[in-house]
């Protein structure tokens, strides 16, 4: 409760904050900020109103404000219930999404790229004009059929889809029945390490299990339940277009919440964030 | 108005143009002075004697007292004129020693049944007729006074004895090669002239000024008898075509057709396309009122490889007399080829994501592209094994060369070097590449284009907008509108229905631009604009214009990837797809090969001279003059040909050679450049032989190439039946055997008139003066 009235106070704030001009973008790096981006939903907040989906507040921009090239947008779709909540489509929402911006925009800097978080769910109309969508927790997805019918046409007319943050062979299942129903015609199939997706920005050579942020601080296992190796997989549609990237056991979404935690091993937010930059280089050009 | 000049001056100006003019008594020219000069006096005395008499005359009348002297005058100067015995002095032919060539055509269009004067009514009959040797013929007249020699022709001109020879039955008809022919025929013989019946159908495929030069140097008139009517009745006429001669598959066909009629104005016909039997499209043409000819433009896809003859034709209509010029074909090579296309973006952006993938899956297609991610540090896609590799923009010509076509996306000029940006410029100019500039924060004048070479690319006017303005504001919700030039242009052609392609583009989801282009350059054309409450005039979304062999495209908008991705529009939609594939395959048509080889037609004669003309350049595009370059012909029969081309040293890197083909059907041509044994590279071409009917197309009688052959070559144009005047025009032609012979004048009725003039005006003014 006390976090759901932050959270609405933190949008009467935005609402009336609205038509100023941006805050500035944080960056990493200054003590300040450090404190600023280690509570969830603090530091600077964009001039849009808030809207909620399953009880969490997201800020979709303006379609007349939509200026950028680069929007990472998260898919807030329906899910079951997560940990006794629902919304589990806002886990590390929108600290981690943020923080990826900041590094993607130093890291990509000829990016036009927004700075904020920016969530839509499926139905939302204007989420055609965003063709790349971010999405956690998938394990506890239950779309609904208009969720469907929008996310199948938004992939097909040329979408680009990043699954991330599940774990082990219950969740899998759940995302396979999903994606079933979503894509049934196109299979999943693993994706080799020579694909360009691992080569188009960085070179990666392996694939690395990124731990979640109370794993990796405290040096413990990787792994959460029984999803003990890591995998990226893809669908591709006709064309041999990828439509949808799913990266399974493990947890990018964390690695880039807390990069800037000292506890947090490096190399796993280093790897998390060449996987995130090759996957939007990617998207943008293919 | 000859017969007049006939009536008053006795002769045809001809004869007082091959004449010289003289007295033939000129002895008296002293005494004929010295007596009008005496009568002069007397009557100037007499005048002034009487001038002093009446007292009450007006003062109109006083102004005319000078006139009965000065028309007593004239009329004593005409009588002294008299005395002297004028006379033209004429060299004429003596009679059976001079000869005369008749040229007859003998070709199909003689058999035209528009020859009011023939009792059959056809050219042919009319032709026999003033040769039949009958009492009064053209050919009796002509042979009281002539040697007679006959000749016939259609391809070229040879004796025959008599007109039974002749069947009307030919091709075609080439009538300065024809001519030349019969000069030679009849060379050594003193020749008057030569006489050619025709209807003016030229079908050779050279111009009739060299034979005509020939013809003058060697001093042979030619004097032309025009046989049919010099416009037909009721005729449509498919009179030109004019069509790519190679396309890339997939292309959308342009061509241009004019359709020319007489007696059919108002009336709306159906031009069919057909490719190999099945007609790809009918346009409707109507032809216009006043005029006589219209241009249609036609479209259509050409999906089929290889050499394809498309059919162009009008039904035949009621009442229209000749239906063999409905039609006309042309011969266009389909390619398939992946065309290559250098895609350079400053930024990752997902215009160019969707472009790339709107044709990705063209085979014809290849975009070679390199993106900018982060300062100096690009990612280039879809190099393969034949393309050379290279880290940013290229710094070599060669490199860029090796395209036929660049898009830029948004990237500033600042990037590149002063040297690159020449080359780009180079690139459309001087190679003849197409280049598209395709609209973003960091293109045209917001990417500080203006004021550098890359300004020279853009079709729209630049502004100087400096860096310290920042970030471009966007203009949204661009509703795109057609200009009447984009209504027709292929690149525009969303649907394969015109009317419904033009219907559509308003309805298409609105796009944003960066840039305000709202001023075209002079030479440009706009084919796509806006309505934009942010900016006053409309803003200019698609135009292009030409640089030097190439060209330039502007495309403003940074956003018609909403045309594939949006929830308006259908998976199954291909506008997006379709608009790029246009677009890139507009940008690389008509851009030149390093090695090119060309005949100078597409279609022949049977026995026709091929000329062939190979271009060739080195990979930077500089012509190369010293090269070995064959041409290997494989004709219809699969035997083949090698013809060596030469430098022209007319042109640089352009190398010619003739060939003669007889076969009728389709040759492919195959040329191969080597310089100093290396190999520039290789081109193919194809031409195609067979009956073109082609003095059929304006078949009615062409006045203009008779009289052009008549005056260039000293002769006259004679009408037929007028035996008399050819026979006089023949007899002071100067050429032949001839006498001199003079022509009294001095009984001209001019003369005589002027003399009752003068005498009767004189009396009148005298009476009116009251001295009658």
């Amino acid at each position: 409760m006390v976090l759901a009235a932050a959270l609405l106070a933190g949008g009467a704030a935005a609402l009336v904050a609205r038509g100023a001009a941006p805050a500035a973008t944080p960056q990493i790096g200054a003590s300040d900020d450090r404190r600023a981006f280690r509570g969830r939903h603090r530091g600077p907040l964009p001039p849009q109103a808030m809207r909620t989906f399953e009880r969490y507040l997201y800020r979709p921009v303006d379609p007349y404000e939509i200026q950028r090239e680069f929007y990472f947008t998260r898919l807030a779709y329906s899910g079951h219930m997560y940990r006794g909540f629902a919304g589990s489509w806002s886990i590390d929402y929108p600290k981690a999404d943020r923080q990826f911006m900041i590094g993607l925009k130093r890291l990509l800097d000829q990016l036009d790229a927004y700075d904020y978080d920016h969530a839509l769910p499926a139905t939302d109309p204007d989420l055609f004009r965003f063709p790349f969508l971010y999405s956690v927790e998938v394990g506890y997805m239950a779309l609904s059929p208009a969720e469907r019918e929008a996310l199948r046409r938004y992939l097909l007319a040329g979408g680009f889809w990043v699954i991330d943050d599940f774990w082990g062979s219950w969740e899998w299942a759940n995302l396979e029945r999903e994606l079933s129903l979503l894509l049934p015609e196109y299979p999943i199939v693993e994706l080799p390490l020579d694909h360009p997706i691992f080569h188009c920005f960085y070179d990666v050579e392996e694939i690395l299990q990124v731990p979640n942020v109370g794993q990796g601080v405290s040096g413990g296992p990787t792994w959460e339940q029984d999803g003990f190796t890591p995998h990226v997989r893809g669908i591709f549609d006709e064309d041999g277009r990828l439509m949808v990237v799913i990266n399974w056991n493990t947890d990018l979404g964390d690695a880039w919440e807390w990069a800037e935690d000292e506890w947090y091993p490096v190399r796993f937010s280093h790897y998390a964030y060449q996987m995130g930059v090759n996957f939007v280089v990617y998207a943008m050009s293919h | 108005m000859v017969g007049l000049f006939e009536f008053l001056f006795k002769y045809r100006p001809v004869l007082f143009e091959e004449g010289r003019f003289t007295f033939v008594s000129p002895g008296w020219m002293q005494v004929a002075a010295l007596l009008a000069g005496a009568l002069l006096v007397v009557a100037a005395f007499t005048y002034r004697r009487m001038g002093g008499g009446g007292s009450d005359r007006t003062a109109g009348a006083e102004r005319l007292r000078w006139l009965p002297p000065v028309f007593r005058s004239l009329a004593i100067a005409v009588i002294v004129f008299c005395l002297l015995q004028p006379a033209l002095v004429l060299s004429t032919v003596v009679p059976q020693e001079t000869f005369v060539g008749v040229v007859v055509d003998d070709s199909r269009s003689m058999a035209m049944p528009d020859e009011a004067s023939a009792a059959d009514g056809t050219r042919a009959g009319a032709v026999l007729e003033a040769l039949s040797g009958e009492p009064g013929s053209m050919l009796d007249r002509l042979a009281e006074r002539f040697q007679v020699r006959l000749l016939a022709f259609g391809r070229s001109a040879e004796r025959i004895e008599s007109t039974e020879q002749l069947r009307f039955a030919r091709a075609d008809s080439r009538i300065g090669e024809a001519l030349v022919a019969a000069r030679d025929e009849l060379a050594g013989l003193p020749l008057s002239g030569l006489v050619l019946f025709s209807d003016g159908a030229d079908s050779a495929p050279a111009e009739l000024g060299d034979a005509l030069l020939t013809l003058k140097a060697a001093g042979t008139p030619v004097y032309t008898v025009g046989v049919g009517r010099p416009r037909l009745r009721k005729d449509i006429e498919v009179s030109r075509v004019v069509a790519p001669r190679r396309v890339l598959e997939g292309s959308t066909v342009e061509v241009e057709i004019t359709l020319s009629q007489t007696g059919f104005g108002g009336r709306t016909v159906d031009l069919e396309v057909e490719d190999d039997g099945r007609i790809v499209n009918v346009e409707q043409v109507t032809f216009p009122r006043g005029g006589s000819a219209v241009t249609a433009r036609v479209m259509f896809a050409a999906n089929d490889e290889g050499a394809r003859e498309f059919r162009f034709q009008v039904a035949g209509q009621p009442g229209e007399e000749l239906l063999l010029n409905n039609e006309r074909t042309a011969l266009v090579e389909v390619l398939k080829r992946r065309e290559k296309i250098f895609f350079f973006e400053g930024e990752p952006r997902d215009e160019s994501k969707f472009l790339r993938r709107a044709v990705g899956q063209d085979e014809n297609l290849h975009v070679v592209s390199m993106t900018r991610q982060a300062a100096n540090k690009f990612y280039g896609m879809n190099f393969d094994e034949n393309t050379r590799r290279f880290e940013g923009f290229p710094t070599r010509r060669e490199e860029l060369f090796e395209y036929r076509g660049v898009i830029l996306g948004s990237m500033e000029a600042s990037f590149f070097t002063h040297d690159q940006m020449r080359m780009l410029v180079d690139f459309a100019a001087q190679r003849g590449g197409g280049v598209l500039l395709l609209g973003g924060r960091r293109a045209f004048s917001e990417g500080g284009f203006a004021g550098t070479p890359l300004a020279e690319l853009s079709p729209v006017v630049l502004y100087d907008r400096p860096a310290e303005q920042g970030r471009p504001e966007l203009l949204t919700d661009l509703r795109l509108e057609l200009t009447p030039q984009g209504r027709a242009h292929p690149a525009t052609l969303l649907r394969d229905d015109r009317e419904e392609a033009n219907e559509l583009w308003p309805t298409l989801p609105p796009l944003s631009a960066y840039q305000r282009a709202t001023e075209l350059k002079a030479g440009a054309t706009a084919l796509l604009q806006a309505e934009s409450p942010m900016v006053s005039a409309p803003m200019i979304v698609l135009a292009h214009h030409r640089i030097g062999r190439g060209r330039a495209i502007a495309f403003t908008p940074h956003d018609s990837w909403h045309w594939q991705m949006s929830a308006e529009i259908p998976l199954e939609d291909q506008t997006h797809e379709r608009l790029w594939r246009q677009m890139l395959r507009w940008l690389v048509s008509y851009v030149p090969d390093r090695i090119e080889i060309e005949a100078d037609r597409d279609r022949f004669e049977p026995g026709s001279t091929v000329t062939l003309r190979a271009t060739v350049r080195d990979e930077a595009f500089q012509e190369v003059n010293r090269a070995q370059v064959v041409a290997a012909i494989e004709q219809p029969s699969g035997e083949e040909v090698e013809v060596p081309l030469d430098w022209s040293v007319e042109r640089d890197g352009e190398f010619v050679g003739t060939f003669t083909a007889d076969e009728s059907g389709l040759y492919r041509v195959e040329v191969d450049a080597r310089s100093e044994g290396q190999l520039l590279g290789v081109a193919t071409s194809r031409f195609a032989v067979d009956e073109l009917n082609e003095e059929l197309f304006g078949a009615a009688r062409r006045d203009s190439v008779l009289k052009r052959i008549a005056s260039e070559t000293g002769g006259r144009q004679v009408e037929l039946g007028r035996a008399d005047r050819l026979v006089e025009d023949l007899s002071v032609s100067r050429e032949g055997t001839v006498v001199r012979e003079a022509r009294d004048l001095w009984d001209m009725p001019i003369l005589f008139l002027m003399l009752v003039a003068l005498l009767g005006g004189e009396w009148a003014v005298r009476r009116r003066l009251g001295m009658a």
